[in-house]
């Protein structure tokens, strides 16, 4: 393996080269349970499925956001998946919507390192999650004869 | 070590193959992740999402060589975007990303050049010729990963205010004493 010459360059920042001091110090070893989570996430591998990614949402026009819920959208084959996210009591709502709607047959899976949840798509495309622990999640939408289209990975933390 | 056959066995389901690169990778991510400040539970969820996004993106992948400047560009992102967020500042939509992070000429990565003992040893070589007192911080910042300025302050017996602003000269002066070794090479 090459490594290119200007490693240690001026064109690193402070961050990497304290990453780079401490890594080859060994002072600070991964804990066990961070290496085991990084193990368990091979567990929620799904092969085949098209990764939706994160969109612009156009901002509601005249309205603060007051940073509650938080719309979240995410696109891939032809499919939109909008999230609707809200907190209470330190857990994670999660109310979202397929467009276009995929009709019958099609479910929604939200999951999350710790637990999957799995709701029928209401013939509008909705779907309603209550009660979800903070932290990484992502929504799996499966549709009869297609490839499950799933949201790239992301984190909510309560506010 | 991992290799093409390594990344074919992950993509093929194999989790023992999986496990071998996270051994592998598991203290970079873990280290780009600290070098930011963040607790260790904090660092936890970084890291936790970065192998989640890992599983997500392999197939794109694929190429051995640009994991790890995948997971540190990921990594640091992620990092970034909770500190943010920890310090206030209210995001209302997290998951902005850049297309592909991959192969944007990471490099001139530190971090990355350490995944090789050489580069780890040569780097501390330089440290220990360091004058003080850019020697003791660096010493003291590797051995205690969680104390806070104040403490590292203290522990170098200047005052907190001057912590930053010397931790800063002596990263520019540990730069220009790697560089022109590699400027010959």
């Amino acid at each position: 393996m090459t490594r290119a010459p200007s490693s240690f360059g001026s064109s690193s920042d402070d961050e990497s080269l304290i990453a780079a001091l401490r890594l080859a110090s060994g002072h600070d070893p991964v804990p066990d349970e961070v290496t085991a989570t990084a193990r368990a996430a091979f567990g929620l591998r799904l092969p085949g499925a098209a990764t939706a990614r994160p969109l612009a949402v156009p901002a509601p026009s005249g309205i603060r956001s007051t940073g509650r819920a938080r719309l979240l959208r995410f696109g891939a084959d032809g499919l939109t998946v909008d999230l609707d996210v809200d907190s209470s009591g330190g857990l994670v709502d999660l109310a979202g919507r397929v467009c276009p709607p995929p009709g019958a047959g099609a479910r929604a899976e939200v999951r999350t390192p710790c637990l999957t949840e799995s709701r029928e798509l209401s013939p509008t495309g909705q779907f309603a999650v209550v009660g979800l622990p903070p932290g990484w999640f992502s929504v799996v939408c499966h549709r009869p004869g297609h490839p499950p289209v799933a949201t790239s990975w992301t984190r909510i933390r309560p506010e | 070590m991992v290799d093409q056959h390594t990344i074919e066995a992950v993509l093929a389901g194999d989790q023992d193959a999986w496990d071998v690169v996270v051994k592998h990778f598991g203290p970079l991510v873990w280290s780009v992740v600290r070098a930011h400040g963040l607790s260790a539970a904090d660092a936890s969820d970084v890291v936790q999402g970065t192998w989640l996004r890992l599983v997500e993106s392999l197939p794109g992948i694929r190429d051995p060589e640009r994991i790890s400047s995948w997971l540190c560009t990921t990594a640091r992102r992620e990092a970034a975007l909770l500190l943010r967020r920890t310090r206030g500042e209210q995001l209302t939509a997290e998951p902005v990303e850049p297309a592909d992070p991959v192969g944007a000429g990471h490099s001139a990565d530190p971090v990355l050049a350490v995944l090789t003992a050489d580069e780890g040893r040569r780097l501390w070589r330089a440290v220990e010729s360091m004058d003080e007192p850019c020697r003791s911080l660096f010493r003291l910042m590797a051995a205690a990963p969680d104390a806070g300025v104040h403490q590292l302050a203290g522990r170098l017996g200047m005052p907190t205010g001057s912590y930053g602003p010397t931790r800063r000269r002596c990263l520019d002066r540990l730069r220009s004493l790697l560089v022109p070794q590699e400027a010959a090479s």
